[in-house]
């Protein structure tokens, strides 16, 4: 058996299996205040908060998007929302401009500047004392601001995320996408606040303290994946970032496999670009635990995809070795085949495999237990989020060609 | 940080515990392994003390008393010896993805020896007890000096299955460098690897299992002819 497989599989057991008990025991030790949140003060009174949403080509969810901040639960003259146009070539921009009020401020921008490019500008715009960032394809509950707002009271949070939920799961993958995030996007984000390493700040709906924008310099119009990077400088910056457990924001995602490899290329090409950009971080006590959690996360979807990689290469030489042997005797796959199970032919590599694979089991159950509004714990659910999760690591190698390559990623 | 950092230290002491638990579990399988194996070769072993008891008994008593029961327990000797030897590939394989056992090279010597004593007896009582069964002889190294000698176990395997009762194959690991098997690949002039013995005849080289059955009904009536 070649040295570098065998030295795969035990680093990535050892990894994956480190973190997954990390997680179990962070879960079961703070399963009573995953859904607690702070109450803002009496004495205090609310402040100013702004919401921008940056829109391209939205015609089909922008209104849904409005509608949801219309009926906030906050003040009317305590929040505003800034939409911007970014060049859409739809009907995004009329269909904007009808809901224009007070406290809705619409910026038609003619050309298409991206997305964090926008942001920026909504930011230079806001006059509240916390701005959210929100997708025009996401909706929000209207407890939102009430719920979010009272974290910044500790001066030491520089952001706020929330559980990022799907709002329409109508085929198989979405109904895996949604239990990817209801675990990835949600309780875990929420598992790693506990530790101070939550590593993005969900683009579909996230809260920021100005004052902290101001500091950094708002987002970063070069990275594709504005909403991870900022979390690293918020990180760099010596603020936090938390997580709500008790509001969400509803986003679509994509319905076919082109959609979502489309949408995870960028994601994983984003975040290796990031983490080059931010390479000074790493192993530095400066963040403090997020210095270390970042390298072993990439360690550990380096080795995974390694792994990865070398198991379909012997699985696949395999076959052909064996349908190379079964040529030999005219493809006498079933004539003399006879059932012969011996226990113990079973390897070590197995007893790896089947521990990782509980492992994941339960993680995932463990995280679904734990979360309110979980779907129901089908085992075709478990099999697909596993089948996705193999499918990822494809989708994490074309990221790595597609940096390593200096090749450019659309959105 | 809520996380108290035990949690760290604690998710630590599991992660060695579950390994350790893991390796030793192997350890015992690789022990229970060992003890198949053993089990097997001492069953081989009390077949050959039958069988030369039946060959003294032969001598003593005549051949018609003995050949029968004769020809019974060298054909469940065949069957045995064949499975212990796929039995000892298999174990060894599994094992030898993490470690070396020197345990499988000293049991496959033992194990060749054994197919040199049997395949003895066999040429012996063969003439007198008129034994109706094709002798093969296979003769290979391991795969990095021949890449086409697992694809040549595979044919014979597969024949072996389908002919059970009608040829006795040896397989010989050249590799262990034993007196036995070296001459035996002088005798039959193996040239190279794999090399297929079939009723005396050497055929070296690859070859599948239609070219085996052709060569084998050269010399003797099979049920494939």
């Amino acid at each position: 058996m070649n040295i570098g497989y065998v030295v795969l599989v035990h680093v990535v057991w050892f990894l994956s299996t480190y973190f997954v008990i990390v997680f179990l025991l962070a879960i079961f030790s703070n399963k009573k205040i995953l859904y607690e949140s702070p109450k803002l003060k009496e004495s205090n009174k609310l402040p100013k908060a702004s919401i921008i949403v940056s829109a391209y080509n939205e015609e089909g969810t922008i209104a849904n998007c409005i509608e949801s901040l219309k009926k906030i639960d906050y003040p009317k003259e305590l929040y505003e929302v800034i939409i911007i146009n970014d060049g859409s070539k739809d009907k995004t921009a009329n269909i904007v401009s009808k809901y224009q009020s007070k406290n809705i401020i619409f910026i038609n921008n003619e050309k298409n500047n991206g997305k964090a490019a926008c942001l920026n500008q909504g930011i230079g715009k806001a006059k509240g004392e916390y701005i959210a960032c929100m997708d025009a394809d996401s909706i929000i509950p209207k407890d939102i601001l009430k719920k979010i707002v009272p974290y910044f009271e500790d001066n030491k949070i520089g952001s706020v995320t929330v559980s990022v939920e799907i709002m329409h799961a109508n085929n198989f993958l979405q109904r895996i996408i949604r239990l990817e995030y209801l675990l990835g996007l949600s309780l875990f984000l929420k598992i790693f606040s506990l530790f101070n390493c939550i590593h993005v700040t969900p683009g579909p709906f996230s809260m920021y303290r100005k004052k902290l924008l101001d500091n950094i310099g708002y987002f970063d119009t070069n990275n594709i994946t504005e909403d991870l990077e900022i979390a690293y400088r918020i990180h760099k910056s010596g603020y936090k970032i938390a997580n709500c457990m008790t509001t969400s924001v509803k986003t679509i995602t994509p319905n076919n496999f082109k959609g979502l490899y489309r949408q995870r290329r960028r994601w994983y090409s984003g975040a290796l670009l990031t983490l080059w950009q931010h390479k000074d971080i790493l192993m530095k006590n400066k963040v403090g635990l997020f210095g270390y959690f970042i390298p072993y996360n990439y360690m550990l979807i380096a080795s995974g995809l390694g792994l990865f990689i070398f198991s379909i290469y012997l699985t696949m030489s395999n076959t052909f070795k064996i349908l190379s042997y079964y040529a030999l005797t005219n493809y006498n796959f079933f004539s003399n085949w006879t059932f012969n199970f011996d226990v113990l032919g079973i390897s070590l590599f197995v007893f790896f495999g089947i521990s990782g694979i509980l492992g994941m089991v339960l993680l995932v159950t463990s995280g679904l237990n734990a979360s309110r509004n979980s779907p129901k714990k089908k085992p075709v659910l478990y099999l697909g989020y596993f089948m996705l999760f193999l499918l990822y690591q494809a989708f994490w190698l074309t990221s790595f060609f597609i940096v390593l390559t200096k090749r450019k990623v659309r959105w | 940080m809520v996380i108290n950092k035990r949690i760290f230290v604690i998710a630590g002491l599991i992660t060695i515990l579950l390994f350790i638990s893991i390796y030793s579990l192997n350890f015992y399988m690789n022990t229970q392994r060992e003890e198949v194996v053993v089990d097997r070769m001492e069953q081989i072993l009390d077949e050959y003390q039958e069988i030369q008891a039946l060959s003294l008994m032969s001598n003593a008593f005549g051949k018609e008393m003995t050949c029968l029961s004769l020809e019974s327990t060298l054909s469940h000797l065949d069957k045995t010896l064949w499975d212990t030897g796929l039995k000892i590939d298999q174990y060894r394989e599994v094992t030898e993805q993490f470690i070396s056992d020197p345990f499988y090279l000293n049991q496959k010597k033992k194990f060749n020896r054994n197919e040199v004593i049997y395949l003895s007896m066999l040429e012996n009582m063969k003439e007198a007890c008129n034994i109706n069964q094709s002798v093969l002889l296979y003769f290979y190294k391991k795969k990095e000096e021949c890449p086409d000698c697992d694809a040549q176990a595979f044919v014979l395997t597969d024949l072996n299955k389908e002919i059970d009762d009608e040829i006795a194959i040896f397989s010989f690991d050249s590799n262990l460098e034993l007196p036995s098997i070296d001459a035996l690949a002088v005798f039959y002039n193996i040239s190279s690897f794999p090399c297929t013995v079939v009723e005396e005849h050497t055929y070296c080289g690859l070859h599948n299992k239609n070219e085996i059955e052709n060569i084998l009904c050269k010399y003797r009536d099979h049920s494939i002819c």
